[in-house]
Order: C-alpha cells, then sequence, then structure tokens
C-alpha cells in the first residue's frame, strides 16, 4: 500500500512537475511572440512612416506618339509623312506640407529634353484662398493651361501659340481662389520674352538664355474666371485675360502695322506689347455632354528691331549696314470649339480658329503696303507672308480605352488669306523628293495635316 | 499626299463616332463605387431594389469617396458614392472628360461619430477639444477630464470623404501624424474596442460595441449624440449629407434606381441601417 503511494505521489508530482514545466515554456513562448509582436508593431510603424513622406511625392505624366501627314510644300521639308513623340513628360509633385507644393515636369521628347514645368507654390493656409508661385510655369491663359493631354484637337489654336510660344514663362504669380466664391483670378508677372526669337543684324537670337531676362522690363498679366451654374442644364465659366508687356528698343525708330506711321523712340526705351481676351465655356448636360467654348484675343504685339551701323573709312571694306526698326502690329484672333461626347468611350470634337497678325491691312494690300521715305532702315520694310490672316478647321475624333490610354484622328484644315497681286509673294521651296516648288500666296496654299496620335497617361 | 475630302473625312469620323456610341453599355447594369461610410447602405439598397427588378444588376463596392469621383471621372463606374462633396479639381476634370459638371444627389444624412471606449471616463468632448486631440495638441486623457493616460488616435485613409469632411470641419488642420489611418470605419471601430484609450470616428451606422462620444459645438453649448433627432435638428455639431455623383442627368433604368432610393421605401432602409433620411 504504502509502495502503490509512493508511486502515486511520485506519479503526481511528476505531472504537476511536468504541468508546471509546460506552463513555463508556454509562459516563455508567449513572451517571445510577444516581443515578435511587438518588434513587428515597431518595425510597421517605421515602415508607415517612410511610407507616409512617399506618398507625398507624386508622379504622373503622358507619352504622346503620332503618326502625321502633310501634303503642304510649306511642311514638307524633305518628308511629307512621319512619326514622331510629341510629349514624353514625367511630372514630379512633391507636397511638401498641407502649404507648399514643389513641381518639376521634364520633357524628354528627342531632340528637345527640357524642363517644361519647375514651381514651388505657397499656400495661404489662414483663407485658404491664395497661392504664391514661383518659378517656371503655364502661363494664365485657358487654352494654354488646358493640357494637351486633355485637349479635344491635337494642336493649340494659331493665336495662343504667336502669343504664347512654348506656354510657360519663369516668373511670379499670385492666385486668388476663394472658399465661397466661385471666381478664379491669376496676377503673373515674367520676364517675358520666354520662347521668343530676338534676331538681330546678323540674324543671331539675342534672346538665347531662357533662364534670364534679356531685357529689365518685365511683363504682367492677369486672368479672372467665374463660374456660374445653370442648374441642371449645365455650367458656363466666364473670363478674361489680359497681357501687358514690353520689350527694349533697339533701335530709334518703331514702325507700325500699317505700314505707313512710324513712332520715333530712345534707344532703350520700352516698345509695348499688350492685348487683352475675353473667354466662355459652355458646359451642357445634352445628349451625354456637349460643350461649346471660344475666346477672343485682340491687342497689339511688337518686336524689337536693330540700329544700323555706318560705313567705316573705307566703305568697301567696313559698308553701311542699314538697321531694321522696331515693329509694332494690332492683331486679333480667336477660336470656337465644339465638344461633343459619344458614349463613355468616344468623343467628337470641332475647332474653329482665326488669327490675323496685322488687322490694318488686307490680303490685297500686302507686299504693296511699303513704308517709302528715304530712310534706309525703313524704306525696305514691306508687308508680307507674315501678315496674312490663317483659319485653321480641325476635326478629331477620340476613343477611351481606359483612363490611360487614348488614340485621335484629327485632321486640320488650313486656309491662309490670299495676297491680291499673284507673283508678288512667293516662296521657293523643294517638296519631298527635291523637287523645286514655287508656292504663290495669291492662291490658297494647301497646309493640310492628318494625324492619328496615341496618347498614354498615368 | 492626295488631299483629303473635308466632306468625306467628316462623314466618317461622325459614323465612327455613332457606332461607338451604339456599343455603349447597356444602361441596366449599374456600377455604384465610392464611399465607405455608404457602402453597407448602398448594398442593402441595391439587394432590396435587384429583387423587386429583377433585370437590373447593381454592382456594389467602397474604397473611400476619392476613389469612387476618380472612378466617375475614368469612366469605371456609373454612380460615385462620397461622404464629401466633390472638390472643384474634380469637376474640372469631369468637365474635361465628360463635358458636364456632373449631378450631385443628397441621398442620406450622417452625423460623423466619435467613438470611445467603453472603458473610457471621458463621455462628452467639444469641437475645439477634437480639434486639439486630433491635431496632437492634446495628448494625454487627463486633459480631458480623463485618466492619466495617452490618446491613441485612429482615422481614415486620405481617400475617405470622412477623413477629408472631418479635417476641414473638426481638425481645421493637419492630423497628428501619431494618428494611425485605417482601412474602413470598421477597422476604426474595432481598433477603439480593443483599446481603453483610443478614440476614432466614423459614420454613425458603424457604431457597434464601442462607447459613442457626446459632442458638443463648444464649451456653452449641450452636448449631444447623433440620433433622428439631432441631426434633423441640426443640434448635433457635425452633420454631413452622404451623396452620389453621376457623370450626366440620369435615365432609364439608372433614373429609376435613383427615384427609388430617395423614395419613402428607399429612405425606410436609410433608418434601418443607422443613418438618417435626407428629409
Amino acid at each position: 500500500m504504502k509502495k502503490f503511494t509512493l508511486i502515486a505521489l511520485l506519479l503526481v508530482s511528476g505531472l504537476i512537475f511536468k504541468a508546471h514545466a509546460q506552463e513555463a515554456t508556454t509562459n516563455e513562448k508567449l513572451s517571445e511572440v510577444n516581443d515578435k509582436v511587438n518588434g513587428l508593431t515597431e518595425r510597421i510603424a517605421t515602415d508607415e512612416a517612410d511610407l507616409q513622406k512617399l506618398t507625398k511625392i507624386k508622379i504622373s505624366g503622358y507619352i504622346q506618339g503620332q503618326y502625321q501627314m502633310t501634303s503642304s510644300p510649306l511642311l514638307d521639308a524633305g518628308s511629307n509623312n512621319y512619326f514622331s513623340i510629341r510629349r514624353a513628360r514625367v511630372k514630379f509633385t512633391y507636397e511638401a506640407t498641407d502649404g507648399i507644393k514643389f513641381v518639376l515636369q521634364p520633357d524628354f521628347a528627342p531632340g528637345a529634353l527640357s524642363i517644361k514645368d519647375a514651381y514651388a507654390v505657397l499656400n495661404d493656409r489662414w483663407t485658404k484662398s491664395f497661392s504664391l508661385w514661383m518659378g517656371k510655369f503655364n502661363r494664365p491663359n485657358y487654352e494654354v493651361e488646358y493640357s494637351s493631354s486633355q485637349r479635344e484637337v491635337v494642336e493649340r489654336s494659331l493665336v495662343i501659340r504667336t502669343l504664347y510660344p512654348g506656354e510657360r514663362a519663369i516668373g511670379a504669380k499670385l492666385e486668388y481662389n476663394p472658399t465661397t466664391l466661385p471666381l478664379h483670378v491669376q496676377l503673373a508677372m515674367f520676364n517675358g520674352a520666354d520662347g521668343l526669337t530676338i534676331n538681330d543684324r546678323a540674324g543671331a537670337n539675342i534672346n538665347p538664355n531662357e533662364n534670364k531676362d534679356f531685357d529689365n522690363f518685365k511683363d504682367v498679366m492677369a486672368r479672372a474666371t467665374y463660374n456660374i451654374s445653370l442648374g441642371s442644364f449645365g455650367g458656363l465659366d466666364l473670363g478674361a485675360h489680359g497681357y501687358w508687356g514690353q520689350m527694349k528698343a533697339y533701335n530709334t525708330t518703331t514702325l507700325k502695322s500699317d505700314y505707313t506711321t512710324t513712332e520715333a523712340i530712345k534707344f532703350g526705351d520700352p516698345i509695348k506689347r499688350h492685348w487683352i481676351g475675353g473667354e466662355f465655356q459652355l458646359f451642357a448636360d445634352v445628349l451625354g455632354g456637349m460643350s461649346l467654348k471660344g475666346e477672343y484675343i485682340a491687342g497689339m504685339n511688337g518686336t524689337t528691331g536693330f540700329s544700323g551701323v555706318p560705313a567705316g573709312t573705307d566703305p568697301v571694306k567696313n559698308p553701311a549696314i542699314p538697321g531694321v526698326a522696331n515693329y509694332q502690329n494690332n492683331f486679333a484672333g480667336y477660336y470656337l470649339y465644339f465638344i461633343k461626347n459619344l458614349g463613355k468611350k468616344n468623343q467628337f470634337a470641332f475647332r474653329y480658329d482665326y488669327y490675323d497678325p496685322n488687322t490694318d491691312i488686307t490680303g490685297a494690300d500686302v507686299a504693296i503696303k511699303k513704308y517709302s521715305p528715304t530712310d534706309p532702315m525703313l524704306k525696305s520694310k514691306t508687308s508680307g507672308q507674315s501678315d496674312l490672316a490663317t483659319t485653321t478647321f480641325d476635326f478629331a475624333l477620340h476613343h477611351y480605352f481606359d483612363d490611360n490610354l487614348r488614340i485621335t484622328l484629327d485632321y486640320a484644315v488650313v486656309q491662309n488669306e490670299k495676297v491680291g497681286t499673284p507673283g508678288k509673294v512667293v516662296n521657293n521651296v523643294n517638296d519631298a523628293h527635291g523637287n523645286p516648288v514655287v508656292v504663290d500666296w495669291s492662291n490658297a496654299i494647301n497646309q493640310n495635316v492628318l494625324t492619328l496620335r496615341i496618347q498614354a497617361k498615368f | 499626299m492626295k488631299s483629303i475630302n473635308i466632306k468625306r473625312f467628316a462623314v466618317v469620323a461622325i459614323l465612327l463616332g455613332m457606332i461607338g456610341f451604339a456599343f455603349a453599355p447597356a444602361a441596366d447594369k449599374i456600377v455604384v463605387k465610392g464611399s465607405d461610410t455608404l457602402v453597407i447602405l448602398a448594398q442593402k439598397w441595391a439587394e432590396v431594389y435587384m429583387k423587386s427588378n429583377p433585370s437590373v444588376a447593381i454592382q456594389v463596392t467602397g474604397g473611400g469617396s476619392g476613389v469612387g469621383i476618380s472612378a466617375l471621372i475614368n469612366g469605371a463606374t456609373d454612380i460615385a458614392n462620397a461622404s464629401r462633396k466633390m472638390k472643384q479639381t474634380e469637376k474640372e476634370k469631369l468637365k474635361a472628360r465628360y463635358n458636364t459638371l456632373g449631378v450631385e444627389v443628397a441621398c442620406a444624412k450622417d452625423g460623423i461619430t466619435i467613438y470611445l471606449n467603453p472603458a473610457n471616463k471621458v463621455t462628452e468632448l467639444s469641437i475645439d477639444q477634437l480639434s486639439k486631440i486630433f491635431k496632437g495638441e492634446i495628448k494625454n486623457w487627463k486633459q480631458v477630464g480623463g485618466a492619466d493616460a495617452d490618446i491613441k488616435l485612429y482615422g481614415r485613409e486620405n481617400s475617405s470623404g470622412t477623413y477629408v469632411f472631418f479635417q476641414e470641419n473638426v481638425v481645421k488642420g493637419d492630423y497628428a501624424p501619431s494618428c494611425q489611418t485605417l482601412p474602413g470605419t470598421a477597422a476604426v471601430v474595432n481598433a477603439v474596442k480593443k483599446d481603453p484609450n483610443a478614440i476614432g470616428y466614423g459614420g454613425a451606422a458603424y457604431a457597434e460595441g464601442i462607447e459613442i462620444c457626446k459632442v458638443k459645438k463648444d464649451d456653452k453649448s449641450k452636448g449631444c449624440i447623433p440620433t433622428a433627432e439631432t441631426i434633423k435638428t441640426g443640434e448635433y455639431p457635425i452633420t454631413r449629407y452622404l451623396y452620389m455623383y453621376l457623370r450626366n442627368k440620369p435615365t432609364g433604368a439608372m433614373k429609376s434606381y435613383i427615384d427609388w432610393i430617395l423614395s419613402p421605401e428607399g429612405q425606410k432602409l436609410v433608418v434601418e441601417m443607422g443613418y438618417f433620411p435626407v428629409k
């Protein structure tokens, strides 16, 4: 019996010991698992903090590959059909905090590697209505600010391409977007000569440094838009913009675009360039969505001339070089879009655009209007091809495969204003086969372009 | 190149467009995407509506208000559910892609509810205190009459409409970096349930197993929780509409569905699911 009791005691104590040992092992394991979980939690917290920083960086971009055909003797330049990459852009946006944003957008298109956008934005954190921009960014204008990844025809209208070459400019901008009103106001100051080619007497561009102003005059731009709700019909956005710019005169005479009037100014004085425009965009929820958009711009553009050089003591070796007067031209241009969605995937667009670089003379006057005084600087200045108006009818059809991919078929019909007298204004060019062609601007010149474009956007 | 006949080109272009139009998706399949706050109600609406209208297929998913609106802009959904209003930048994108300003339909009301753990002694907070708590300026519960313990913040991801609404109307600044963002209101509720020192926010319909904190406009006001009465009278200070956004004016099956949601039958489900009716 004693033996049995002893064995039972031993067994019970063994079981208790084993249970204790198991409990100790379980506790150790629990502690180990707990440590591991704590370690993982710490790592996740660190990773989350790192990830949080990365979410402040946004990367977007788009690529436009296209095939174009033209039958224009002016646009052939050795090839009348070709593939090209129009855009290859990546946009980096870093929102450091709620109120600060940095944007950098290079364009990697072959042969045109450049920085398109590089700017910082400081948002007012108190009223949340103002923001200050500084760097290189789009000039304030509807068609300029409307990205080509969204635009309904393949190129901007001619008046916009002429007034705002390259779309961007270097400067500063104050934006006002009140939280209680559908109003958007922009006031900007730029170097002003961004994207302009200004030739000297040798034909060299005296504005080659796009990162620096070529004179001390600054240009001012303003744009204001207001959104009006039309209830269930849609909405109407109305706006206006203005440009007040100046360019340093390199000649003491400015010739006006009537080719009759001149103005004497001092060397270094400003040649004024200013224009205003009115715009509207009507969005209608009719048959799946359509819009009408338009803008009219008119004013005076200008460019600097250059001084003449008198003959040296040996006029054979150092002949006199006539200067070229500064030039100011009154211009007008407008565009009108009609855009219609066809289901969720397709869209049709039509744009009519018109640009007259010189509203003071008609096509009949071109090559006839000529300044005739004896001033050598002016006597050779005759109206010409650059004074002719251009009209473009642009038809486009888009198919959206999804949010990222769009295919576009676009046909632009370009029509020129005709010169009154045959043979007065001609270009001697070679066609795609190298054959000489005489382009007479008293006729309609075929400058039509067919474009097939695929755009990938992310 | 032979010159292209413009008339012929225009005719071909328009015909191609019409063909595209003809192949537009059938209207009796409705895709709904967006707000996680609204998703349980949207699923209930779809479920009940499809029973009485078997020819209509309605597919509902969440993802957040921002995700829903992006999907509306890129054509991936027919209805975007949102617990905030559409931003101006989003309207501009819709204009650019579809040439419309979108259609806003207020389909329910909600009171953003402040979730506390039942073990928490704190039962009432003012908007100012909530702002300071979520900005990280008040870090300990004893600063608002609770125990001496660090406050644990839980909130939504920035694609959430609730995140945006709460930030704009309550926090009025940046969230504290210590605020843990979670994917969905249910996850916020679960986190608060498990942590006695936690505080979170979200839709009223999700408030189960937690303590609902009374909220007061300022120190002089009386605190209250979101109820049909306090929401209707505007006494509860964090009240908002919940929206459905469409690209165009609804027609056909879509119009019937929207009309039904706004009908007494649809609004009855709003109450049943823990939300508040529009009227």
